[in-house]
């Protein structure tokens, strides 16, 4: 446990000293770099340095304590914290989405081979397709969907595009999970006259869960890219995505406030990855500790 | 009637094609209630193929194999055998006692019967204080030994083990077959074994059947008597050796025709 905690803290202390620097490269490059930035064959390869290009790590972090906008009394961390908690919950609901399909997926594709055959390609070309191309298309469906007295509402095209980008990664390693399982644990559950039902929960799924966990890992951060993205690129209001455009038409003006949105991003990931750790830690808790990858 | 009953087996792989392999080829066996069997040979002599047939992981090609007098696909649907590999291969994700009671949960047992089973198969295999550990944190003799305690949880009369002791050292491994036949005495259950130890095979057997390849046959069948009792002793005396050079001798005569060589080149 000392050795667990220990590793915690040095793990913290590493984040932290990771982030320090990116700050302390930063105020240096723009303390010392060519105002003009650097150019090449006419081409700029470096950035401005001037406060409009690159404004202090300061004055972003201040900004947060400022109004939105003159005279209203919202700050914009506040702002942040609503739009980032908005984005959080699509990331989430995405998630739950995908992660069903993806599971559900790699069950149909575990038990019949010709499933995996016909859809595992359809999978990986999925994936090709751009989201920014992908997310007017759903909101166009999502549009014409009204059962009963359910209607589509808007948010959920984003939720939608954000379980679109996480299911991937699921699929494929709960696919791989459930194929682990080993020749004679398998003849085991033969010999025991297991159903391949019982077989799957007892066997199978617990021995996927360790290829499943970093699964999950890489499925929360997708889909809270494919939410940010779909905001963005179909302009729905209250995430953090909107506010990142928004923040970014005022650039010219207010420089430091696009940054407080891209912190709201990139503290929101962080959220749900750590969410999907500690669920991770905690199933894993009583494995042999070199089966966690 | 017998424990097992195999009737002019034989068991091909890819068949009908150019890469065909006869694993087996007219097998017959018998084992008696209570008999311990080994099984013995080099690579590819269809031991392993020949306990899956018992257990009816395959089916045979041709002929017939009954267990405690049904059909072996019967027998395994009534689970009336345990089964222990080389690798323990317990679950991670269960503790120990939750192992052993892996095949009385897929039986339906209730919660108390089953943990009651294994309270008794954990004093069976000497191992109590270990209920509430997981497999990974135990030593691999531990982990062999809840392996049998979970084949012999449902107390089936016949038990089939695929190499279990070839990943220990040595002195575990001399260690498990005394506490195998210690186990096997307390319960009177039959076991099929397969090994690649002479010294095993004879230690632990009533018979050694002897087997060879291409394809897969019994060469020769050797009647252990050691008596019932054995001991550490028992490694020490004249009849453990005499039984050691006659499954030498078997093993070696087939060789010998393989290489094409007489059998005096002793």
């Amino acid at each position: 446990m000392t050795s667990l905690l220990r590793r915690a803290a040095y793990r913290t202390f590493m984040f932290v000293a990771a982030l320090a620097l990116v700050v302390v490269i930063w105020e240096v490059y723009k303390a010392f770099g060519p105002v003009d930035g650097g150019k090449l064959f006419g081409a700029r390869v470096l950035p401005r340095t001037s406060d409009y290009a690159m404004p202090h790590v300061a004055d972003m972090f201040s900004r947060f304590n400022r109004p939105e906008v003159r005279g209203s009394d919202r700050t914009v961390f506040s702002a942040v914290l609503a739009g980032a908690w908005f984005s959080f919950r699509l990331s989430v609901v995405g998630f739950v989405i995908g992660g069903t399909l993806g599971i559900a997926l790699a069950v149909l594709m575990a038990r019949f081979r010709w499933v995996q055959r016909g859809v595992l390609p359809y999978l990986v070309v999925s994936q090709t397709v751009p989201l920014i191309a992908l997310a007017p298309l759903v909101v166009s469906w999502g549009g014409k969907v009204e059962i009963g007295p359910f209607v589509w509402p808007r948010w959920l095209s984003a939720a939608v595009l954000g379980a679109f980008l996480a299911f991937f990664p699921i699929a494929v390693g709960t696919l791989r999970g459930l194929a682990a399982a080993s020749a004679s644990s398998v003849e085991l559950m033969q010999s025991y006259a297991a159903s391949w039902t019982k077989t799957l929960f007892k066997l199978r799924f617990p021995t996927a869960v360790p290829y499943m966990t970093p699964a999950f890992r890489l499925g929360a951060s997708a889909s809270v890219i494919g939410v940010v993205v779909a905001e963005i690129s179909t302009g729905l209001k209250g995430g953090i995505g909107r506010l990142i455009i928004e923040y970014a038409r005022e650039a010219t003006g207010d420089p430091a406030k696009v940054y407080t949105a891209i912190f709201g991003a990139a503290a929101l990931g962080l959220t749900m990855a750590g969410v999907v750790i500690a669920a991770d830690v905690f199933v894993m808790r009583n494995r042999p500790k070199e089966n966690i990858l | 009637m017998s424990a097992v009953s195999i009737r002019n087996v034989s068991k091909a792989f890819n068949e009908g094609k150019s890469n065909q392999v006869d694993a087996l080829r007219e097998v017959s066996l018998d084992v008696e209630p209570g008999e311990f069997i080994s099984l013995i040979g080099p690579s590819g002599c269809g031991k392993s193929t020949l306990l899956r047939l018992i257990a009816n992981l395959l089916e045979p090609t041709a002929g017939e194999v009954a267990v405690n007098g049904k059909s072996a696909t019967q027998a395994r649907l009534d689970q009336d055998y345990g089964m222990a590999f080389q690798q323990a291969g317990l679950f991670d994700w269960r503790t120990v006692r939750k192992n052993i009671e892996l095949p009385l949960e897929l039986k339906g047992w209730d919660k108390s019967a089953r943990r009651a089973r294994a309270e008794e198969m954990l004093q069976l295999v000497q191992l109590p204080e270990f209920a509430d550990h997981y497999p990974w944190q135990l030593s691999g003799g531990m982990q062999q030994r809840i392996a049998i305690a979970r084949a012999l949880a449902a107390h089936p009369p016949l038990l089939l083990m695929d190499e279990p002791f070839g990943a220990l050292d040595e002195m575990t491994r001399e260690y498990m077959q005394g506490e195998l036949l210690r186990i096997c005495a307390a319960t009177g259950t039959t076991v099929v074994f397969v090994t690649h130890s002479i010294p095993e095979a004879v230690y632990l057997s009533n018979r050694v059947v002897v087997m060879s390849p291409r394809p897969g046959r019994i060469t020769k069948i050797v009647e252990v008597s050691l008596g019932a009792e054995r001991t550490e002793d028992t490694r020490n005396r004249t009849p453990f050796f005499e039984a050691i050079t006659a499954v030498r001798e078997g093993l070696r005569g087939m060789h010998a025709a393989h290489v094409g060589l007489g059998n005096d080149d002793r």
